[in-house]
Parts: C-alpha cells; sequence; structure tokens
C-alpha cells in the first residue's frame, strides 16, 4: 500500500479484516458466530455441504490418493487418502484447501463394490483446520460417496455441522 | 431324465439305503484343498485357482455338500481389481445361461465332479462351473456360481457366496451356501466330489465402450499381497454336509522365489 505510514497500514488491514470476516460471517454463519479481526478467524458453527469430484493420483498398497475440486459451503482443491481397510470397510483422510485455510478431516465407512461402481457411506470426524478454519472441529458428519472401479474417480458428499 | 432311468435310479438308492451298515453315519468325511496363484509374484494382480477334493474314509462319496467356508491370505487386495464390473442376476443367468449375463461380469470358470449316490463308479463331471459377481443384497462382494449339469443329473443351478472379511492370518472368507440337488424326483441328493475354480481374469475378456465401439481388454484382478507369510499364503476350508457332519482342509501357496 504505497504512501501509507505503517501504523496506518496495520489499521487498514485490520479494517479490512473485520469487513472481510463480516462478509464470511453473512455467507456461511447467517450473521450467528462472531469473529476475531485479527487472525480473520471464524467462531462459531458452520453447517458443510460439500461435494466433491475427485481422480485417482496414485494408489499404494491398499490406499488410493484422490485429488479434485470440492464445491458447496466452501469451495477448494480436495484431497482424499481412500484406505480400503477390508472387503467391506474403508477409511478415509479428507483434507479441503479453501480460500485462506484448510479443513482436515477423517472418515470411517461401508464399503460396499457393486458392479461398476463401489459405495461407501458413513461418517467422517473434521480433527482440525487452519487458517481461516483454525480450531475447527467436530465429530458424525455423514461421509457418502461413490468410487468408479473402472477408473477409480470419486465423488464424495460431506455434510454436517462443525465448530470453529 | 427318462422314467427308465428315474426308476432304475430310485431303485438303486433304496438298495444302497437298505444295503447301508448301521454305522454309515459315522462317517468320516476327509478334504483336501489346492490353490494356487497365477502369475505368482508379490503385489502383483493375479489368478486365484483352488480345488478341494471330498471323500470319506472307507472310500464311499461323501454326503451332500451343503456349505463351503473358504479362507484367503490376508493382505489379498481388491482395492483396484477390475473383476466383476456388471452384476449378474440369478433368474437371466438360470433363464438363458451365460448369454443371460454380461461377459464384465464373470469371474473365474471351473468344473466339478460329482457322484450320483447309487453304488460306486458313478461319478460323472460337470464340466462348466461359472464365477460370476452377483447381487449383493448385503453388500458383500457375491460370487455367483453357476452350473450346468447335462447327465445324469440335468439341473443348471445358480447359487452364491458373499466375500466377508476374515480374521488373524485370513483377510476374507468366501461362503457359499450349496443347494442341494436331487438325483432323481424325491431320491437322494448328488454328491460333490470334487470341485475346482478360479477368480481372477486368466482367459476372461471383458468389454467397454470406446467412441462408440466395444473394445476388449482384459479385467485387472485380485493382487497377491505385497509380503509373503513366513510358510506361504495360507488357504483353508470348512466343509459342511448335509448330515451335519463337518470336515476341514488347509493349503498353502507356497512364497514366490525372489526376483533377483
Amino acid at each position: 500500500m504505497p504512501g501509507l505510514s505503517m501504523n496506518a497500514r496495520s489499521r487498514a488491514l485490520a479494517v479490512a479484516a473485520t469487513l472481510a470476516s463480516a462478509a464470511l460471517i453473512g455467507a456461511a454463519y447467517g450473521g450467528a458466530a462472531s469473529c476475531s479481526a485479527a487472525s480473520a478467524h471464524l467462531a462459531g458453527t458452520l453447517s458443510l455441504s460439500e461435494t466433491g469430484h475427485l481422480h485417482l493420483t496414485s494408489h499404494h498398497s491398499f490406499t488410493l490418493n484422490e485429488q479434485g475440486s470440492a464445491s458447496g459451503t466452501i469451495s477448494g482443491t480436495i484431497y482424499i487418502h481412500l484406505n480400503i481397510v477390508s472387503t467391506n470397510r474403508v477409511t478415509a483422510e479428507v483434507n479441503i484447501y479453501p480460500r485462506g485455510g484448510s479443513l482436515t478431516g477423517y472418515a470411517t465407512a461401508s464399503y460396499r463394490p457393486s458392479g461398476a461402481v463401489a459405495t461407501f457411506a458413513g461418517t467422517m470426524t473434521v480433527a482440525r483446520g487452519s487458517g481461516r478454519y483454525a480450531g475447527a472441529h467436530g465429530a458424525g458428519l455423514s461421509f457418502t460417496g461413490t468410487i468408479q472401479r473402472t477408473n477409480d474417480a470419486v465423488t464424495v458428499h460431506v455434510s454436517g455441522r462443525i465448530s470453529t | 431324465m427318462t422314467l427308465r432311468f428315474a426308476t432304475l435310479a430310485t431303485l438303486a438308492a433304496l438298495l444302497a439305503l437298505g444295503g447301508a451298515p448301521s454305522g454309515a453315519l459315522a462317517v468320516s468325511e476327509r478334504a483336501t484343498l489346492d490353490a494356487s496363484f497365477s502369475p505368482d509374484r508379490l503385489a502383483t494382480p493375479t489368478t486365484i485357482a483352488f480345488g478341494f477334493h471330498l471323500a470319506t474314509g472307507e472310500g464311499a462319496a461323501p454326503p451332500p455338500l451343503t456349505a463351503v467356508d473358504l479362507r484367503m491370505p490376508a493382505g489379498m487386495n481388491y482395492t483396484t481389481t477390475t473383476l466383476g464390473l456388471a452384476i449378474c442376476q440369478p433368474a437371466a443367468l438360470l433363464a438363458s445361461g451365460l448369454a443371460g449375463c454380461s461377459p464384465n461380469s464373470r469371474l473365474g470358470y471351473g468344473s466339478a465332479y460329482v457322484e450320483v449316490p447309487f453304488g460306486t463308479g458313478s461319478g460323472h463331471e460337470i464340466p462348466e462351473i461359472q464365477a460370476l459377481s452377483g447381487p449383493s443384497p448385503n453388500g458383500n462382494l457375491t460370487v455367483l456360481f453357476y452350473a450346468n449339469g447335462l447327465y445324469p443329473v440335468s439341473a443348471q443351478l445358480a447359487f452364491s457366496g458373499e466375500v466377508l472379511p476374515a480374521t488373524g492370518r485370513f483377510g476374507s472368507q468366501l461362503a457359499i451356501a450349496v443347494p442341494l440337488v436331487a438325483s432323481v424326483p424325491g431320491g437322494p441328493d448328488v454328491s460333490i466330489v470334487s470341485v475346482t475354480s478360479t477368480i481372477g481374469p486368466r482367459h476372461l475378456t471383458y468389454y467397454r465402450h470406446v467412441h462408440g465401439r466395444l473394445v476388449p481388454f482384459k479385467p485387472r484382478g485380485v493382487s497377491v499381497p505385497e509380503r509373503c507369510p513366513p510358510g506361504g499364503f495360507p488357504f483353508a476350508a470348512d466343509f459342511t454336509f448335509q448330515d451335519g457332519s463337518r470336515t476341514s482342509a488347509t493349503t498353502t501357496v507356497p512364497c514366490p522365489a525372489q526376483r533377483r
């Protein structure tokens, strides 16, 4: 910001952060949460409803490594490490990178291969977040999806409430 | 099946029952089990071949088989197999045979040897057993077996087995409920003496649409575990018979030679 002193620049950043936080709260929280202008960290609860479309980037042993895009309440790049632990169970690590932060969750689900599509359904725990989502946590989120068995493309749906 | 054959068969069965020693129910069944991987390389998609042979200590045909529980080694990797991309419906299979189901539902093939319990020397081969991917009402992988018997028992059978998780040295088990097949209407049931089958891509061709054309491809099999346990890969099978008796068998697939 050319022409502004350090103090003026700090004040300007703080105001900008406050405005950004207010806008985010209005969009994602319906005005029900508070904010911290210093970190632009959202505090309160967030109702997530995400859909991710991912493609296989690699597989190692029993794990499919997938990357794609998530859209819904938040949008960004999504990574899933889907570990097929038995003939009918999967576990997953889910990382979503929306603008300004990240969310990390762990899921367990039943796994049902049936023809060209395998489905999974279970629950996810949000263990941590960073940036705008620092301190995010939540449990019992719905975690469902499909795997196209011909190319291991994954579609995943995550929904539920998290605290931030 | 002609009436004459049925009458003779029934008569033979009655004679056999009448002539059976009083201790016949105490016969002991014996089972042997074979298994192999092809190719036999660690962490490589493979075709699993397995077979079992049943007999009694007295040399007679075993009682009719009602269930087989085949346990497979831990570490078999189902993650990237493309076997069973289509589902075969049992009704379609029984109505039209293999033609009633997509080639993409085929999992393997084999044969069986059965004995009609009318004395000895009455064994016959069922040359065609097909393993297909079946509907899974419980959400588990389901293997549908189709047996096309022509003589001496004309019967087309479809029966299924579920792939379930297992524990310890075993990672999965294929639990098969075997239906009873009457040798003649109202007569004794057929005894299964031996079965061989494969689960894997060997001799299978799948098809996919590419730009409007059907293109053949080889499905990817279940992978051999990445590590071989001491003593080899264990397989085990439990057999349950119509009379309630049980027997079991084990075998191992030797560890593949180390590649240098």
